[in-house]
């Protein structure tokens, strides 16, 4: 029998959480090889039980690497692991988080692996055991179907907050869970670090908000900023902005939605006083419900809109807190 | 020091278009220019030179039209320019790129250090860097926000998301630059002519002893099969009533109703 294809995801972490996008890729995964063994590989110092988050969203199996030296550990390092492991195994797929630190190790491995790697990709899907990749280029002004056909494992990055991550039902947690305690890893050059620290971020970063109120040029005057920030506390929301609202000092390009900006995926999104320009609507293709209030019929964001308002945003946002209110009241 | 900063030249805009018909980019028009990060990796290169003393040697591979890129180098401050022009390195997938950029690092050898930008602002993968570090067998810091050099050596700060590293990393190694780290400036119209009194250097796969089976599309695992527009997602739009108040109340018996609110 020939041996079933193995999609691996790395499991990235930080600070002792898993990165989301690992989860994302593992509900991803399994959507689209449902055929396919789709495995975490996880590496963490002994004391850590990150397995636990992964099983939760159905991984097939789960591989672990767990040993006292990976508890500080360089990039390069966790290439020659993870390259011991591709090696020995031979997975059809392997995918990472295109984070900061799935952008250092991925190239890395594929340089070892001399294999194909496409970065950044938007989606993915298989043509039996081909993974196709699809991602931008040009700023998101293009996209492009990248294969991989004839040398493995298929590499690729995924931008954060691309795909949803589902828990599964309780019978469906991954019971296999495979841990290694004794690799061994040749000693090469690599950075020390010095020193780590937690730079504060607003409690919930607008990539994880669920709920977003966005404000475009059509609300950037005071009292619309003022109304939404009102409207963001009763929501529970995060606020957004598009880039030409970036000119006013109390925006930084950490609120600002688009291409040039941060990739949103909240359950509800408020667009008010939004033209709807593409780089603004890349940013927003993984929002699940998006509410538009434009004063102009025409504007291309109500092509995007699940309930669309053709009138004054303020007056909308207003009317929206005082509703708000009385529910709550 | 020797300092070898990598430069790739991209479009002018990123404004391409599709043409209707053939789905292939209209390329017209699209002047060239060097990958804005890479001015910040030339300009940490010319700090650390100006701290230490040594070499900057901007390399690029690409037709040689490439020269744009490399002249905007030498306008900077390098001290000399090498191009990596062949046939034989047409269609290079970031796999191949690296390895004839690390064949031409270990020529000009004896190399301490090997700047790239962050990524490239068209086909935006960054990682040619990580992979020329890889085939020279050298650590990488990627991301670099901050670099200094002190009595112990190199260090630098990466963000990994909410965290910032403080590294210090070993020499010779490769190191990727971000807008963080330093202000370029703009150029001064001597320096630009300076920059085209230069001569530069070329190198083909010959002068690499590199491996053909290594170069351009035949050293390439990927395929680029299909190039599209971009999808945005069209939803019947449901339209609430004009009046604030109305519409309000619209909104939010529907989205009660979805388990929105
Ligand atoms: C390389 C590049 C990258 C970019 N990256 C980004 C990015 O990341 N994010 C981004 O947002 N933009 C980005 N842009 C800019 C983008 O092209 C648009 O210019 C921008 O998104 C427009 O912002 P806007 O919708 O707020 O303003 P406008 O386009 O000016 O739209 C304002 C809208 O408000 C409506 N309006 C006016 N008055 C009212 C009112 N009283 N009530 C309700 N509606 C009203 C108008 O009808 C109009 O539709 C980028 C551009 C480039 C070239
Ligand atoms: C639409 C499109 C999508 C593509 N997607 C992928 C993909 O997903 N995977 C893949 O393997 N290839 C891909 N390629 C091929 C890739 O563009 C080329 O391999 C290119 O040579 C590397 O460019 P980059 O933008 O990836 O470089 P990056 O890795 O983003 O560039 C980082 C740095 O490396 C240096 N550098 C890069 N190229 C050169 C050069 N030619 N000369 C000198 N220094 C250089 C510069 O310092 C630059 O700042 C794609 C090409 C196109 C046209």
């Amino acid at each position: 029998m020939t041996k079933i294809p193995e999609v691996w995801i790395f499991a990235e972490h930080q600070q002792n959480q898993i990165e989301p996008t690992v989860l994302q890729l593992i509900s991803k995964a399994q959507a689209i090889a449902p055929t396919f063994k789709v495995v975490a590989v996880l590496l963490e110092a002994p004391d850590q039980q990150l397995e636990q988050t992964l099983a939760a969203y159905g991984p097939d199996q789960i591989l672990a690497v767990k040993q006292s030296q990976l508890e500080q550990v360089a990039d390069v390092e966790q290439a020659m692991i993870l390259q011991q492991l591709v090696q020995a195994r031979q997975p059809n797929s392997f995918l990472f988080g295109a984070t900061a630190l799935g952008r250092s190790l991925a190239p890395r491995l594929q340089a070892k692996l001399q294999t194909g790697l496409t970065a950044d990709c938007l989606d993915l899907y298989f043509e039996d055991e081909l993974l196709v990749q699809v991602k931008p280029s040009y700023g998101d002004n293009i996209m492009c179907e990248i294969t991989c056909p004839e040398r493995r494992p298929q590499m690729a990055t995924v931008r954060p907050n691309t795909f949803a991550a589902v828990p599964v039902e309780a019978d469906q947690v991954c019971q296999e869970i495979e841990v290694l305690t004794d690799l061994t890893w040749p000693k090469v050059a690599h950075f020390d670090i010095l020193n780590e620290q937690v730079i504060p971020t607003p409690p919930a970063s607008l990539a994880q908000a669920d709920r977003i109120v966005a404000l475009g040029r059509g609300a950037a005057d005071p009292a619309s900023v003022a109304t939404a920030r009102q409207l963001t506390a009763a929501l529970n929301a995060q606020l957004g902005v598009t880039r030409p609202l970036t000119d006013d000092p109390q925006f930084a390009v950490s609120n600002q939605i688009g291409q040039s900006g941060q990739t949103v995926a909240p359950e509800l999104l408020f667009c008010c006083g939004i033209s709807g320009a593409v780089q603004f609507l890349t940013g927003i293709t993984q929002a699940q419900t998006v509410v538009a209030i434009n004063s102009d019929a025409q504007a291309a964001i109500f092509g995007v809109a699940d309930y669309g308002f053709v009138g004054d945003a303020k007056a909308f946002m207003t009317a929206l807190n005082h509703a708000l209110l009385a529910k709550n009241a | 020091m020797k300092i070898v900063v990598c430069l790739k030249q991209v479009p002018e805009t990123n404004q391409v278009k599709l043409d209707p018909v053939t789905h292939n980019l209209i390329r017209q028009g699209l002047a060239g220019r060097i990958n804005p990060f890479d001015r910040h990796a030339v300009q940490a290169a010319l700090d650390l030179k100006a701290q230490v003393g040594g070499e900057v040697i901007v390399l690029s591979m690409g037709p040689n039209d490439n020269e744009y890129c490399l002249r905007e180098g030498l306008a900077m401050g390098a001290d000399r320019a090498i191009l990596l022009s062949a046939r034989a390195f047409a269609g290079s997938d970031t796999l191949a790129t690296g390895y004839t950029l690390s064949q031409a690092i270990r020529k000009i050898g004896a190399v301490d250090l090997a700047f790239f930008g962050r990524q490239a602002v068209d086909a935006d993968t960054g990682q040619v860097g990580p992979i020329v570090a890889e085939f020279l067998g050298w650590p990488q810091l990627t991301l670099a926000s901050q670099l200094t050099w002190t009595d112990q050596g190199l260090q630098g700060v990466r963000r990994l998301g909410a965290l910032a590293q403080t590294l210090a990393v070993p020499l010779p190694a490769v190191v990727t630059a971000t807008r963080e780290l330093n202000d370029p400036g703009y150029l001064q119209p001597r320096q630009i002519k300076a920059g085209f009194q230069q001569p530069i250097l070329t190198w083909n796969e010959v002068d690499l002893e590199a491996d053909p089976a290594r170069l351009g599309v035949a050293g390439s695992p990927t395929v680029v099969r299909k190039i599209l527009a971009p999808q945005t997602k069209t939803v019947p739009t449901q339209y609430l009533n004009p009046d604030p108040q109305a519409a309000v109340a619209e909104l939010l018996t529907a989205l009660q109703a979805k388990n929105l609110l």
